[in-house]
Protein backbone atom coordinates (compact mmCIF):
# COMPACT_ATOMS: atom_id res chain seq x y z
CA UNK A 1 0.00 0.00 0.00
CA UNK A 2 3.04 2.32 0.69
CA UNK A 3 4.59 1.58 -2.23
CA UNK A 4 1.32 2.41 -4.42
CA UNK A 5 0.85 5.16 -2.73
CA UNK A 6 4.11 6.92 -3.15
CA UNK A 7 3.80 5.91 -6.54
CA UNK A 8 0.40 7.69 -6.94
CA UNK A 9 2.30 10.82 -5.43
CA UNK A 10 5.08 9.93 -7.84
CA UNK A 11 2.60 10.13 -10.63
CA UNK A 12 0.68 13.12 -9.49
CA UNK A 13 4.46 14.74 -9.10
CA UNK A 14 5.39 14.18 -12.73
CA UNK A 15 2.26 15.26 -13.90
CA UNK A 16 3.20 18.38 -12.27
CA UNK A 17 6.66 18.93 -13.55
CA UNK A 18 5.42 21.88 -16.15
CA UNK A 19 3.56 23.23 -13.90
CA UNK A 20 7.02 23.79 -11.19
CA UNK A 21 8.55 24.81 -14.71
CA UNK A 22 5.99 27.84 -15.45
CA UNK A 23 5.36 28.78 -12.34
CA UNK A 24 7.39 31.08 -9.98
CA UNK A 25 8.97 30.06 -6.67
CA UNK A 26 6.59 31.38 -4.32
CA UNK A 27 3.57 29.25 -5.67
CA UNK A 28 2.28 26.99 -2.80
CA UNK A 29 1.80 24.02 -5.24
CA UNK A 30 5.23 24.44 -5.96
CA UNK A 31 6.70 24.49 -3.01
CA UNK A 32 4.26 20.95 -2.37
CA UNK A 33 6.33 19.87 -5.68
CA UNK A 34 9.78 20.46 -4.40
CA UNK A 35 9.13 18.54 -1.36
CA UNK A 36 8.01 15.56 -2.65
CA UNK A 37 11.44 15.82 -5.42
CA UNK A 38 13.37 15.99 -2.08
CA UNK A 39 12.35 12.69 -0.40
CA UNK A 40 12.47 11.19 -3.73
CA UNK A 41 15.25 10.45 -6.06
CA UNK A 42 13.79 8.73 -8.54
CA UNK A 43 11.22 11.71 -9.31
CA UNK A 44 14.42 13.97 -8.85
CA UNK A 45 16.56 12.75 -11.87
CA UNK A 46 13.42 12.78 -13.99
CA UNK A 47 12.99 16.28 -13.26
CA UNK A 48 16.24 16.70 -13.45
CA UNK A 49 16.11 15.73 -16.48
CA UNK A 50 13.58 17.40 -17.58
CA UNK A 51 14.44 20.80 -16.48
CA UNK A 52 17.58 20.00 -18.40
CA UNK A 53 15.94 19.89 -21.84
CA UNK A 54 13.56 23.17 -20.65
CA UNK A 55 16.74 25.32 -19.77
CA UNK A 56 18.39 24.49 -22.79
CA UNK A 57 15.10 25.54 -24.70
CA UNK A 58 15.47 28.70 -22.50
CA UNK A 59 19.21 29.51 -23.61
CA UNK A 60 18.34 28.10 -27.72
CA UNK A 61 18.41 31.09 -29.45
CA UNK A 62 16.94 31.75 -33.17
CA UNK A 63 18.85 34.06 -35.68
CA UNK A 64 17.59 37.27 -36.12
CA UNK A 65 15.41 38.19 -39.40
CA UNK A 66 17.09 39.63 -42.12
CA UNK A 67 16.76 43.40 -42.43
CA UNK A 68 15.39 42.57 -45.95
CA UNK A 69 12.23 41.55 -43.91
CA UNK A 70 11.64 44.93 -42.77
CA UNK A 71 11.77 46.58 -46.23
CA UNK A 72 9.43 44.25 -47.58
CA UNK A 73 7.12 44.33 -45.13
CA UNK A 74 7.28 48.29 -46.07
CA UNK A 75 6.87 47.93 -49.73
CA UNK A 76 4.09 45.37 -48.99
CA UNK A 77 2.24 48.11 -46.79
CA UNK A 78 2.78 50.91 -49.79
CA UNK A 79 1.76 49.17 -52.24
CA UNK A 80 -1.05 47.76 -50.42
CA UNK A 81 -2.71 51.46 -49.14
CA UNK A 82 -1.83 52.33 -53.10
CA UNK A 83 -3.85 49.71 -54.36
CA UNK A 84 -6.90 50.25 -51.48
CA UNK A 85 -6.57 53.87 -52.47
CA UNK A 86 -7.25 52.57 -56.26
CA UNK A 87 -10.08 50.41 -55.34
CA UNK A 88 -11.80 53.08 -53.95
CA UNK A 89 -11.22 55.40 -56.82
CA UNK A 90 -12.54 52.31 -58.77
CA UNK A 91 -15.03 51.23 -56.85
CA UNK A 92 -18.43 49.38 -58.56
CA UNK A 93 -20.09 52.43 -56.41
CA UNK A 94 -17.74 55.14 -57.59
CA UNK A 95 -17.85 53.91 -61.53
CA UNK A 96 -22.20 54.14 -61.08
CA UNK A 97 -22.06 57.50 -59.20
CA UNK A 98 -19.71 58.36 -61.68
CA UNK A 99 -21.89 57.20 -64.77
CA UNK A 100 -24.93 58.62 -63.19
CA UNK A 101 -23.90 61.60 -62.46
CA UNK A 102 -22.67 61.98 -66.43
CA UNK A 103 -26.00 60.75 -67.62
CA UNK A 104 -28.40 62.75 -65.50
CA UNK A 105 -26.81 65.37 -63.64
CA UNK A 106 -28.74 67.02 -60.55
CA UNK A 107 -30.24 69.79 -62.83
CA UNK A 108 -32.11 67.62 -64.95
CA UNK A 109 -34.29 65.62 -61.85
CA UNK A 110 -35.29 68.95 -60.34
CA UNK A 111 -36.57 69.77 -64.56
CA UNK A 112 -38.31 66.49 -64.44
CA UNK A 113 -39.85 66.99 -61.21
CA UNK A 114 -40.69 71.09 -62.14
CA UNK A 115 -42.07 69.59 -65.49
CA UNK A 116 -44.30 66.83 -63.97
CA UNK A 117 -46.34 69.27 -61.62
CA UNK A 118 -46.95 71.27 -64.41
CA UNK A 119 -47.87 68.19 -66.64
CA UNK A 120 -50.04 67.19 -63.73
CA UNK A 121 -51.70 70.88 -63.48
CA UNK A 122 -52.48 71.59 -66.56
CA UNK A 123 -54.14 67.45 -66.38
CA UNK A 124 -56.33 68.76 -63.33
CA UNK A 125 -57.44 72.12 -65.67
CA UNK A 126 -57.87 70.32 -68.68
CA UNK A 127 -60.69 67.66 -66.79
CA UNK A 128 -62.08 70.59 -65.44
CA UNK A 129 -62.96 72.42 -67.93
CA UNK A 130 -63.67 69.22 -69.83
CA UNK A 131 -66.60 68.78 -67.26
CA UNK A 132 -67.81 72.77 -67.22
CA UNK A 133 -67.69 72.74 -71.37
CA UNK A 134 -69.73 69.23 -70.88
CA UNK A 135 -72.26 71.58 -68.37
CA UNK A 136 -72.59 74.52 -70.69
CA UNK A 137 -73.42 71.84 -73.43
CA UNK A 138 -75.92 70.39 -71.70
CA UNK A 139 -77.86 73.61 -70.73
CA UNK A 140 -77.41 74.32 -74.11
CA UNK A 141 -78.88 71.25 -75.60
CA UNK A 142 -81.95 71.73 -72.88
CA UNK A 143 -82.20 75.32 -74.00
CA UNK A 144 -82.49 74.06 -77.74
CA UNK A 145 -84.73 71.64 -76.64
CA UNK A 146 -87.02 73.99 -74.96
CA UNK A 147 -86.81 76.53 -77.95
CA UNK A 148 -87.90 73.55 -80.20
CA UNK A 149 -90.96 72.66 -77.77
CA UNK A 150 -92.14 76.59 -77.77
CA UNK A 151 -91.62 76.60 -81.61
CA UNK A 152 -93.12 72.87 -82.07
CA UNK A 153 -96.09 74.63 -79.75
CA UNK A 154 -96.35 78.35 -81.86
CA UNK A 155 -96.45 75.81 -84.97
CA UNK A 156 -99.40 73.52 -82.90
CA UNK A 157 -101.46 76.80 -82.10
CA UNK A 158 -100.96 78.73 -85.57
CA UNK A 159 -102.18 75.85 -87.39
CA UNK A 160 -105.15 74.84 -84.71
CA UNK A 161 -106.23 78.51 -84.15
CA UNK A 162 -107.50 77.85 -88.32
CA UNK A 163 -109.25 74.86 -87.09
CA UNK A 164 -113.21 74.60 -88.24
CA UNK A 165 -113.96 73.10 -84.84
CA UNK A 166 -114.28 75.83 -82.16
CA UNK A 167 -112.83 73.28 -79.41
CA UNK A 168 -109.69 72.92 -81.28
CA UNK A 169 -109.30 76.75 -81.70
CA UNK A 170 -109.78 76.61 -77.95
CA UNK A 171 -107.27 74.52 -77.61
CA UNK A 172 -104.80 76.60 -79.76
CA UNK A 173 -105.18 79.37 -77.86
CA UNK A 174 -104.88 78.06 -74.72
CA UNK A 175 -101.47 76.90 -75.78
CA UNK A 176 -100.38 80.56 -75.70
CA UNK A 177 -100.65 80.02 -71.96
CA UNK A 178 -97.13 77.77 -72.46
CA UNK A 179 -95.62 80.39 -74.82
CA UNK A 180 -93.81 82.46 -72.91
CA UNK A 181 -92.16 84.93 -75.50
CA UNK A 182 -94.47 85.01 -79.18
CA UNK A 183 -93.26 86.07 -81.79
CA UNK A 184 -95.51 88.35 -84.03
CA UNK A 185 -97.22 85.71 -86.46
CA UNK A 186 -98.50 84.17 -82.66
CA UNK A 187 -99.92 88.42 -81.87
CA UNK A 188 -101.37 88.27 -85.23
CA UNK A 189 -103.07 85.36 -84.83
CA UNK A 190 -104.54 85.61 -81.58
CA UNK A 191 -105.79 89.51 -82.56
CA UNK A 192 -107.41 87.99 -85.96
CA UNK A 193 -108.88 85.10 -83.62
CA UNK A 194 -110.18 87.68 -81.41
CA UNK A 195 -111.48 90.13 -84.05
CA UNK A 196 -112.82 87.68 -86.97
CA UNK A 197 -113.68 84.32 -85.21
CA UNK A 198 -117.61 83.65 -84.46
CA UNK A 199 -117.06 81.80 -81.39
CA UNK A 200 -117.85 84.27 -78.86
CA UNK A 201 -116.04 81.56 -76.14
CA UNK A 202 -113.04 81.39 -78.35
CA UNK A 203 -112.90 85.45 -78.60
CA UNK A 204 -113.39 85.66 -74.69
CA UNK A 205 -110.31 82.76 -73.93
CA UNK A 206 -108.46 84.72 -76.71
CA UNK A 207 -108.38 88.07 -75.06
CA UNK A 208 -107.80 86.41 -71.82
CA UNK A 209 -104.73 84.90 -74.06
CA UNK A 210 -103.80 88.38 -75.30
CA UNK A 211 -103.60 90.34 -72.10
CA UNK A 212 -100.61 88.12 -70.84
CA UNK A 213 -98.99 90.32 -73.54
CA UNK A 214 -100.47 92.96 -72.75
CA UNK A 215 -96.74 94.57 -71.85
CA UNK A 216 -96.12 94.94 -74.99
CA UNK A 217 -97.21 98.65 -76.06
CA UNK A 218 -98.36 97.27 -79.79
CA UNK A 219 -100.69 94.79 -78.14
CA UNK A 220 -102.57 97.66 -75.99
CA UNK A 221 -102.66 99.54 -78.79
CA UNK A 222 -104.61 96.60 -81.38
CA UNK A 223 -106.88 96.08 -78.36
CA UNK A 224 -107.61 99.23 -78.21
CA UNK A 225 -108.64 99.14 -82.13
CA UNK A 226 -110.42 95.74 -81.01
CA UNK A 227 -113.28 97.83 -78.91
CA UNK A 228 -114.56 98.95 -81.95
CA UNK A 229 -114.78 95.85 -84.15
CA UNK A 230 -116.54 93.98 -81.52
CA UNK A 231 -120.33 93.21 -81.39
CA UNK A 232 -120.59 90.38 -78.33
CA UNK A 233 -121.57 92.43 -75.43
CA UNK A 234 -119.66 89.59 -73.43
CA UNK A 235 -116.65 90.02 -75.38
CA UNK A 236 -117.36 94.09 -74.70
CA UNK A 237 -117.50 94.69 -71.38
CA UNK A 238 -114.47 91.79 -70.78
CA UNK A 239 -112.39 94.62 -72.90
CA UNK A 240 -113.40 97.30 -71.18
CA UNK A 241 -112.21 95.05 -67.70
CA UNK A 242 -109.02 94.16 -69.67
CA UNK A 243 -108.46 98.27 -70.35
CA UNK A 244 -109.46 99.28 -66.46
CA UNK A 245 -106.85 96.98 -65.68
CA UNK A 246 -104.42 98.43 -67.65
CA UNK A 247 -105.48 101.41 -67.17
CA UNK A 248 -105.17 102.37 -70.64
CA UNK A 249 -106.12 106.10 -71.07
CA UNK A 250 -106.32 105.45 -74.75
CA UNK A 251 -108.94 103.34 -75.16
CA UNK A 252 -111.37 106.35 -73.78
CA UNK A 253 -111.70 107.80 -77.47
CA UNK A 254 -112.77 104.10 -78.67
CA UNK A 255 -115.35 103.59 -75.93
CA UNK A 256 -117.22 106.78 -76.36
CA UNK A 257 -117.34 106.37 -79.89
CA UNK A 258 -119.13 103.02 -78.55
CA UNK A 259 -121.84 104.68 -76.96
CA UNK A 260 -122.01 106.38 -79.66
CA UNK A 261 -123.89 103.17 -81.29
CA UNK A 262 -127.66 102.82 -81.24
CA UNK A 263 -127.87 99.66 -80.70
CA UNK A 264 -125.11 98.86 -78.32
CA UNK A 265 -126.65 96.78 -75.06
CA UNK A 266 -127.84 98.55 -72.08
CA UNK A 267 -125.79 96.27 -69.92
CA UNK A 268 -122.96 97.11 -72.08
CA UNK A 269 -123.42 100.99 -72.11
CA UNK A 270 -123.70 101.31 -68.03
CA UNK A 271 -119.92 99.13 -68.39
CA UNK A 272 -118.43 101.67 -70.72
CA UNK A 273 -119.95 104.59 -68.78
CA UNK A 274 -118.33 103.24 -65.55
CA UNK A 275 -115.35 102.41 -67.26
CA UNK A 276 -114.88 105.96 -68.82
CA UNK A 277 -114.99 106.86 -65.10
CA UNK A 278 -112.43 104.81 -63.70
CA UNK A 279 -109.82 105.40 -66.42
CA UNK A 280 -110.67 109.11 -65.89
CA UNK B 1 -5.37 46.88 -34.61
CA UNK B 2 -8.29 48.63 -34.30
CA UNK B 3 -6.74 51.71 -35.75
CA UNK B 4 -5.83 49.77 -38.80
CA UNK B 5 -9.11 48.59 -38.86
CA UNK B 6 -10.52 51.51 -39.13
CA UNK B 7 -8.43 52.54 -41.70
CA UNK B 8 -5.05 53.83 -40.22
CA UNK B 9 -2.62 51.38 -42.35
CA UNK B 10 0.18 53.31 -41.33
CA UNK B 11 -0.47 52.17 -37.39
CA UNK B 12 0.37 48.43 -39.29
CA UNK B 13 4.03 49.44 -39.23
CA UNK B 14 3.84 49.54 -35.51
CA UNK B 15 2.43 46.37 -35.09
CA UNK B 16 5.50 45.17 -37.28
CA UNK B 17 7.90 46.44 -35.34
CA UNK B 18 6.59 45.03 -32.41
CA UNK B 19 5.34 41.42 -33.04
CA UNK B 20 7.32 40.44 -36.56
CA UNK B 21 10.24 38.80 -33.85
CA UNK B 22 8.52 36.49 -31.87
CA UNK B 23 6.06 35.54 -35.16
CA UNK B 24 9.78 35.32 -37.07
CA UNK B 25 10.76 33.16 -34.40
CA UNK B 26 7.98 30.79 -33.62
CA UNK B 27 8.14 30.33 -37.31
CA UNK B 28 11.32 29.56 -37.92
CA UNK B 29 11.46 26.65 -34.33
CA UNK B 30 8.21 25.70 -36.90
CA UNK B 31 9.89 25.31 -40.58
CA UNK B 32 13.65 25.32 -39.98
CA UNK B 33 14.63 27.55 -42.88
CA UNK B 34 14.72 31.42 -42.41
CA UNK B 35 13.77 32.17 -45.80
CA UNK B 36 10.75 30.46 -45.52
CA UNK B 37 9.93 32.00 -42.38
CA UNK B 38 10.42 35.19 -43.33
CA UNK B 39 7.84 34.50 -46.54
CA UNK B 40 5.56 33.99 -44.15
CA UNK B 41 5.69 36.44 -42.05
CA UNK B 42 5.50 39.01 -44.96
CA UNK B 43 2.57 36.09 -46.08
CA UNK B 44 0.99 36.74 -42.08
CA UNK B 45 1.18 40.34 -41.83
CA UNK B 46 -0.34 40.79 -45.90
CA UNK B 47 -3.23 38.71 -44.76
CA UNK B 48 -3.63 41.08 -41.33
CA UNK B 49 -4.21 43.90 -44.15
CA UNK B 50 -6.46 42.28 -46.16
CA UNK B 51 -8.37 40.54 -43.75
CA UNK B 52 -8.87 43.23 -40.99
CA UNK B 53 -12.04 43.71 -40.50
CA UNK B 54 -12.54 40.19 -39.36
CA UNK B 55 -10.54 41.16 -36.37
CA UNK B 56 -13.04 42.02 -33.41
CA UNK B 57 -10.88 43.32 -30.50
CA UNK B 58 -12.53 40.65 -28.45
CA UNK B 59 -9.52 38.72 -27.89
CA UNK B 60 -6.38 39.96 -28.08
CA UNK B 61 -4.13 40.84 -30.80
CA UNK B 62 -1.77 38.06 -30.53
CA UNK B 63 -4.09 35.41 -30.62
CA UNK B 64 -5.05 36.37 -34.18
CA UNK B 65 -1.99 36.78 -35.16
CA UNK B 66 -0.91 33.34 -33.92
CA UNK B 67 -4.16 32.11 -35.33
CA UNK B 68 -3.39 33.63 -39.00
CA UNK B 69 0.12 32.42 -38.42
CA UNK B 70 -0.65 28.66 -37.96
CA UNK B 71 -2.45 29.28 -40.89
CA UNK B 72 -0.42 29.98 -43.25
CA UNK B 73 2.57 27.80 -41.95
CA UNK B 74 -0.23 24.71 -42.88
CA UNK B 75 -0.92 26.40 -45.90
CA UNK B 76 2.84 26.04 -46.86
CA UNK B 77 3.32 23.08 -45.41
CA UNK B 78 0.88 21.05 -47.41
CA UNK B 79 2.39 22.89 -50.56
CA UNK B 80 5.96 21.60 -49.53
CA UNK B 81 5.12 18.39 -48.45
CA UNK B 82 4.67 17.79 -52.13
CA UNK B 83 7.27 19.31 -53.84
CA UNK B 84 10.54 18.86 -51.17
CA UNK B 85 9.93 17.15 -48.17
CA UNK B 86 13.07 18.40 -45.94
CA UNK B 87 14.58 15.71 -43.78
CA UNK B 88 14.14 16.47 -40.68
CA UNK B 89 18.02 16.02 -39.91
CA UNK B 90 18.86 18.42 -42.24
CA UNK B 91 16.30 20.77 -40.34
CA UNK B 92 18.03 20.83 -37.31
CA UNK B 93 21.20 21.02 -38.47
CA UNK B 94 20.33 24.50 -40.14
CA UNK B 95 18.65 25.79 -36.68
CA UNK B 96 21.31 24.50 -34.33
CA UNK B 97 23.68 27.00 -36.66
CA UNK B 98 26.68 26.41 -38.73
CA UNK B 99 30.21 25.20 -37.35
CA UNK B 100 30.60 24.82 -33.91
CA UNK B 101 33.66 27.21 -32.09
CA UNK B 102 35.64 25.27 -29.61
CA UNK B 103 34.81 27.26 -26.63
CA UNK B 104 30.84 26.76 -27.12
CA UNK B 105 31.66 23.54 -28.63
CA UNK B 106 29.41 21.68 -25.66
CA UNK B 107 26.43 24.10 -25.52
CA UNK B 108 26.46 24.00 -29.15
CA UNK B 109 26.23 20.34 -29.60
CA UNK B 110 23.29 20.15 -27.07
CA UNK B 111 21.39 22.96 -29.13
CA UNK B 112 21.97 20.36 -31.79
CA UNK B 113 20.63 17.75 -30.29
CA UNK B 114 17.92 19.51 -28.81
CA UNK B 115 16.79 21.01 -32.28
CA UNK B 116 17.51 17.78 -33.79
CA UNK B 117 14.92 16.37 -30.93
CA UNK B 118 12.06 18.55 -31.59
CA UNK B 119 12.13 18.74 -35.32
CA UNK B 120 11.78 14.49 -34.56
CA UNK B 121 8.68 15.64 -32.70
CA UNK B 122 4.92 15.39 -33.73
CA UNK B 123 3.86 18.55 -35.35
CA UNK B 124 1.75 19.30 -32.41
CA UNK B 125 4.20 18.79 -29.65
CA UNK B 126 6.40 20.89 -31.46
CA UNK B 127 4.31 23.43 -31.94
CA UNK B 128 3.34 23.14 -27.87
CA UNK B 129 6.54 23.65 -26.85
CA UNK B 130 7.59 26.55 -29.17
CA UNK B 131 4.77 28.05 -28.06
CA UNK B 132 5.37 27.89 -24.46
CA UNK B 133 8.92 27.63 -24.21
CA UNK B 134 10.14 29.98 -27.22
CA UNK B 135 7.45 32.02 -27.33
CA UNK B 136 6.52 31.98 -23.55
CA UNK B 137 3.28 31.90 -23.35
CA UNK B 138 0.73 31.70 -20.69
CA UNK B 139 -1.77 28.29 -21.45
CA UNK B 140 -4.38 30.83 -21.57
CA UNK B 141 -3.53 32.43 -24.38
CA UNK B 142 -2.25 28.95 -26.23
CA UNK B 143 -5.40 27.62 -25.44
CA UNK B 144 -6.91 30.83 -27.49
CA UNK B 145 -4.39 30.06 -30.24
CA UNK B 146 -5.16 26.61 -30.49
CA UNK B 147 -8.93 26.61 -29.52
CA UNK B 148 -8.41 24.29 -26.72
CA UNK B 149 -8.99 24.34 -23.27
CA UNK B 150 -6.43 25.47 -20.95
CA UNK B 151 -6.26 21.81 -19.34
CA UNK B 152 -5.46 20.17 -23.13
CA UNK B 153 -2.79 22.60 -23.03
CA UNK B 154 -1.19 21.58 -20.04
CA UNK B 155 -1.48 17.44 -20.85
CA UNK B 156 -0.40 18.41 -24.08
CA UNK B 157 3.00 20.40 -22.56
CA UNK B 158 3.77 17.85 -20.78
CA UNK B 159 3.61 14.87 -22.97
CA UNK B 160 5.22 16.85 -25.55
CA UNK B 161 8.27 17.40 -23.05
CA UNK B 162 8.09 13.38 -22.41
CA UNK B 163 8.50 13.04 -26.02
CA UNK B 164 11.13 15.31 -26.50
CA UNK B 165 12.87 14.08 -23.76
CA UNK B 166 12.86 10.54 -25.21
CA UNK B 167 13.83 11.54 -28.65
CA UNK B 168 16.47 13.51 -27.08
CA UNK B 169 18.20 10.46 -24.92
CA UNK B 170 17.58 8.02 -27.44
CA UNK B 171 19.53 10.33 -29.90
CA UNK B 172 22.39 11.10 -27.28
CA UNK B 173 22.46 7.36 -26.74
CA UNK B 174 23.43 6.73 -30.78
CA UNK B 175 25.57 9.50 -30.83
CA UNK B 176 27.41 8.08 -28.22
CA UNK B 177 27.37 4.99 -29.50
CA UNK B 178 28.45 6.19 -32.63
CA UNK B 179 31.34 8.23 -31.06
CA UNK B 180 32.59 5.20 -29.27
Amino acid sequence: MKIKGKHMTCDHTKAKFTDWLNKPSTDPEKIRIEKHLAGCPDCQQEFNEHKLLWDMMGEAKVKAPSESMRANFNSMLGEYKGSIKQKDRYSFENLVQAVRQFIIPQWTVQLTFSLLLVGLGWLIGFRMNRNEKASTAYTEQIDTLANQIQEMRQVMMLTLIENPSATERLRAVSYTNEITHADEKVIEALFSTLNNDPNVNVRLVTLEAITQFANDPLVREQLVHSLTKQDSPMVQVALADVMVKLQEKRSIKAFKQMLRQEDLNELVKNKIEQTIKDLT
Amino acid sequence: MLRVKSGDLDKMGLLFERYHRPLFSFLYHMTGTAETSEDIVQNVFYRMLKYRHTFTGEGEFRTWMYHLARNVLNDSIKQNKSKNHEDVHVMADRIAGGNPADEEFEKRQDAESLHRAMAQLSEDHREILVLSRFQELKYEEIAGILNITEGTVKVRVHRALGELKKVFLSNENQRKAHDL
